[in-house]
């Protein structure tokens, strides 16, 4: 039966299925795949019957190929075995010491498994192919992730290979219930997404949606998860992030207990949570593995170390210029004789400030370690203590900007947008003083209030209040006393811990 | 522009919590500002007995909107739109009007008081023009987020009234307060009736009980609700006439300086101030409240769901009012509350409790 598909970088092409002449497969597969980098080696069975491997070039184990699949064959003697038939396949199969073979012969399909590194096996006289699963696939070694760090608890993070991820989280979650689908998206890149989750936990309706949600995508290319979230996310034009994203098996693997959908995408070491809620971005995985009073404490201290981050700077400039009551008096002689014969403004003098501060923060990511080092001697010491003495910039501002700076990176997930209001904020102190910014801060609630991300509110448990959610949120409860999944996220099953009788 | 059936239903859900909430925490900030002053200046010493007088009033119109809503599975702007069919329309019109007009003071009470707590020098009138830019914002959401606004107030009121509370308790004299009824029957009724605009609470739940699908339990809660929010306006202004005693009626807007006595803020500066911000968050919703009503009503009315329109019409308004009258302050003042309070009293307390004659049944010819 001829088909008609569309094959990338060419225009619409007939194909049949795999024929049983080699070379007549290999002239076909050659003008679907013209590429160099697709090689076929060709070979003959103890009784000369031609056989061919087609691959991809540095995506598939040689050695590996050679002594288990090659050479098997090639000591062979197929006609002995009882001629070409329909189940020479079968033999072939047999002699391959190889366990990961599929039988093939859909050319579009071939096709598929050859450009994701797989390899193609053909026997002459035989209808149909072989895929051998053969894929070695340049990938790093599994590391601490640079962006999630913990002192105490699991340090391996997901790479960029998905198959690796997914036996990460396999690892974790040893029960029949964790679920893998598959979906395929990029017309160009075809990327591998996964989307997880654990059977009878996860909320039904949140996992059709993601997969329907998925399946709509119509890009080009998927280089990383990012992309496939800001198709899943509600609020495309957001600085609030609404999807969850992690680095860490450990906590996708939590989440996913907790009756969340998870999203692996290949090539990107960030693997994505959903619903998500604002409160997550609080919590630390740490918080988990250690004492829930120390946890309390820390999550406190991230809490407020996020509005000192957001509004110290704001609050600054808008006590100075409409509201010196604000500070007290010590504190307003020590700013008065530093900003004595300033020459810029107050607000004007945080705006550079801060802006030094993103600059020296944007570049010292961007530069290589080495210069690194030498950035922050001329960003902290020359640029700072030589403006302070210059009298370009007071001291009170730049001890204000870098206390924010450093309260920031306390919620590592928040940096981003973060600095964005941090801006926002200061715009509206500058020019509408404390009002200003109590009005933003009204206007963001208001905002986040409205705000749900498949089904569940971004502000939850603290506004739609679910009083027993809020025992993991900026209060950490010890273990025994969250029994239950989050009431949040609606998951089939409730309970996650049962207590033996006596226990407290 | 997409319209919807006439006088569709809202399905805007909200829960009894949540006017719990509001009756508890965004009702009683409105009453922080002006109204303390006004009491004092009529009731002197008596000044908890118009205010109860009020909360009495108001819990029994909103025990007779909560009682008609549990009557059944139904909501009661269902049951209206059955019962009236399209004549329901002309009573959300004048819900409308009646918000519209229910907003004016707290505005311009709003605009005083911001002028005064948050600025050292005069600020230009624009300064508060943004807020009809976030007053125009909620107003475009629906039902369902001011419910949430209900709850997180919970966190946004509670911490910083209870740190206000704290440090001014100290300072308050709470014999200025005795003896009850030490003030002429006249002085306590005077100043009911000058207040009356400030404690029309029942009618600002109104759109909410509105919504409501009654459930066992849900009117206990409601009514519990508005017992904590008259339980702490109460506390604040005794504490209020307590700090204050005579000079009381000259002292506006003084919850942001009831708690400046208080002795270490004279070493860290005036960090209570951080907590009546925090509390005007609260006070910016629940000065949205009216302003939100009355364009979910004239949305209701006209059949659309598209309430932008609406909302940038009624606050571009809203703030030319406020531009052009916030130097007839007293004026409008001496108008609304000396003369007008019979609108609030027959609009916001009798008018709803013809919500008592609504048929429990469906009728079948509406």
């Amino acid at each position: 039966m001829s088909r008609i598909f569309f094959y990338p970088n060419a225009h619409a092409v007939f194909v049949n299925t795999l024929s049983n002449v080699l070379q007549k497969n290999l002239t076909q597969l050659k003008k679907l795949l013209p590429s160099e980098d697709i090689l076929s080696y060709e070979f003959e069975t103890a009784d000369g019957v031609s056989c061919a491997v087609v691959y991809a070039d540095g995506m598939v184990n040689k050695q590996l190929l050679g002594d288990l699949i090659a050479r098997p064959i090639s000591r062979l003697s197929l006609k002995n075995e009882g001629g070409m038939s329909a189940n020479t396949l079968e033999i072939v199969q047999k002699a391959t010491l190889f366990p990961e073979l599929k039988k093939m012969n859909s050319l579009q399909d071939i096709v598929k498994e050859v450009l994701d590194g797989n390899s193609l096996l053909l026997v002459d006289g035989v209808k149909g192919g072989l895929i051998v699963g053969a894929k070695l696939l340049p990938v790093r070694a599994i590391m601490e992730p640079p962006t999630d760090i913990a002192v105490k608890g699991p340090r391996e993070g997901f790479i960029e290979d998905i198959k690796t991820n997914m036996s990460l989280v396999r690892k974790r979650l040893k029960t029949p219930n964790l679920r893998f689908q598959s979906v395929r998206v990029g017309k160009q890149s075809d990327t591998l997404v996964e989307v997880c989750w654990l059977d009878g936990i996860v909320n039904e309706d949140v996992k059709s949606r993601v997969l329907e949600d998925l399946k709509r995508i119509q890009i080009d290319f998927t280089p990383d998860s990012s992309y496939i979230s800001a198709f899943l996310a509600p609020r495309k034009h957001s600085i609030f992030h609404s999807i969850g994203k992690t680095e860490k098996p450990d906590i996708f693997a939590a989440k996913l207990c907790e009756g969340r959908v998870g999203v692996l995408v290949d090539g990107s070491p960030i693997a994505l949570t959903l619903p998500f809620l604002l409160a997550e971005d609080l919590q630390s995985s740490e918080d988990y593995f250690i004492s829930p009073f120390t946890a309390t404490v820390f999550r406190f201290l991230r809490f407020f170390a996020l509005f000192v981050a957001l509004l110290l700077p704001a609050f600054y400039v808008s006590a100075q210029i409409f509201k010196i009551q604000l500070l007290p008096l010590g504190l307003t002689l020590t700013i008065a004789s530093s900003i004595r014969e300033l020459p810029l403004s107050p607000s004007l003098e945080m705006f550079v400030v801060l802006f030094l501060l993103e600059v020296l923060k944007e570049a010292s990511i961007r530069m290589p370690k080495y210069v690194g080092m030498s950035l922050s001697v001329v960003g902290a010491l020359v640029l700072g203590e030589t403006a302070v003495s210059a009298g370009f910039l007071s001291t009170p501002a730049i001890i204000i900007v870098a206390f924010s700076g450093i309260c920031l990176y306390t919620v590592p997930n928040f940096v981003e947008t973060g600095s964005i209001l941090r801006w926002i904020f200061l715009i509206a102190a500058g020019s509408i003083g404390p009002f200003g910014i109590v009005l933003l801060i009204a206007f963001l609630l208001c905002y986040l209030l409205s705000a749900d991300a498949f089904g569940s509110p971004l502000l939850a448990p603290f506004s739609p209040l679910v009083a027993k959610d809020l025992r993991d949120t900026v209060v950490k409860y010890d273990l025994f006393s969250l029994k239950t999944r989050p009431k949040t996220l609606d998951s089939d099953n409730k309970t996650r811990l049962r207590l033996p009788r006596g226990n407290p | 522009m997409n319209t919807t059936p006439f006088l569709a239903p809202n399905n805007d859900s909200v829960y009894a919590r949540q006017i719990a909430f509001i009756a508890a925490f965004l009702l009683p900030a409105a009453k922080f500002l002006e109204t303390p002053s006004l009491l004092a200046k009529d009731a002197a010493g008596d000044i908890l007995l118009p205010a109860l007088l009020h909360f009495i009033l108001q819990a029994g119109v909103l025990f007779a909107l909560v009682y008609a809503c549990s009557r059944s599975e139904k909501t009661l702007f269902e049951r209206l739109n059955e019962w009236l069919g399209k004549g329901a329309g002309a009573v959300y019109i004048l819900f409308a009007l009646y918000y519209l007009f229910a907003a004016v003071l707290p505005l311009l009470d709003l605009e005083k008081f911001v002028y005064a707590a948050f600025y050292d020098t005069s600020p230009t009138t624009f300064s508060f023009a943004v807020f009809f830019v976030f007053s125009a914002f909620v107003c475009t959401r629906g039902l369902k987020t001011l419910g949430r606004v209900g709850d997180i107030c919970l966190f946004l009121f509670v911490l910083p009234f209870s740190a206000i509370l704290f440090m001014s308790l100290g300072e308050a004299d709470f014999t200025h307060l005795l003896p009850v009824f030490g003030e002429q029957f006249g002085s306590t009724m005077s100043a009911f009736k000058h207040t009356s605009p400030h404690f029309s609470d029942a009618v600002l739940l109104l759109p909410f009980i509105g919504n409501l699908r009654y459930q066992k339990g849900d009117g206990t809660k409601i009514m519990a609700g508005y017992g904590v929010g008259a339980g702490i306006t109460l506390i604040f202004l005794a504490v209020f006439f307590g700090i204050y005693s005579s000079i009381a009626p000259r002292e506006h807007y003084a919850f942001s300086k009831i708690a400046q006595y208080f002795p270490a803020l004279s070493v860290i500066g005036r960090a209570d101030l951080i907590f009546v911000y925090l509390l005007t968050v609260v006070l910016l919703f629940t000065t949205c409240l009216p302003l939100h009503y009355s364009v979910d009503f004239v949305c209701r009315t006209v059949g659309t769901r598209r309430r932008a329109l609406f909302s940038a019409v009624l606050n571009i308004g809203a703030f030319v009012f406020v531009f052009f009258n916030n130097k007839r302050y007293n004026a409008f003042y001496g108008v609304i509350s000396g003369k007008l309070y019979l609108v609030f009293i027959l609009v916001a307390d009798i008018l709803p409790l013809f919500c008592l004659l609504l048929p429990k049944k469906e009728n079948k010819h509406a």
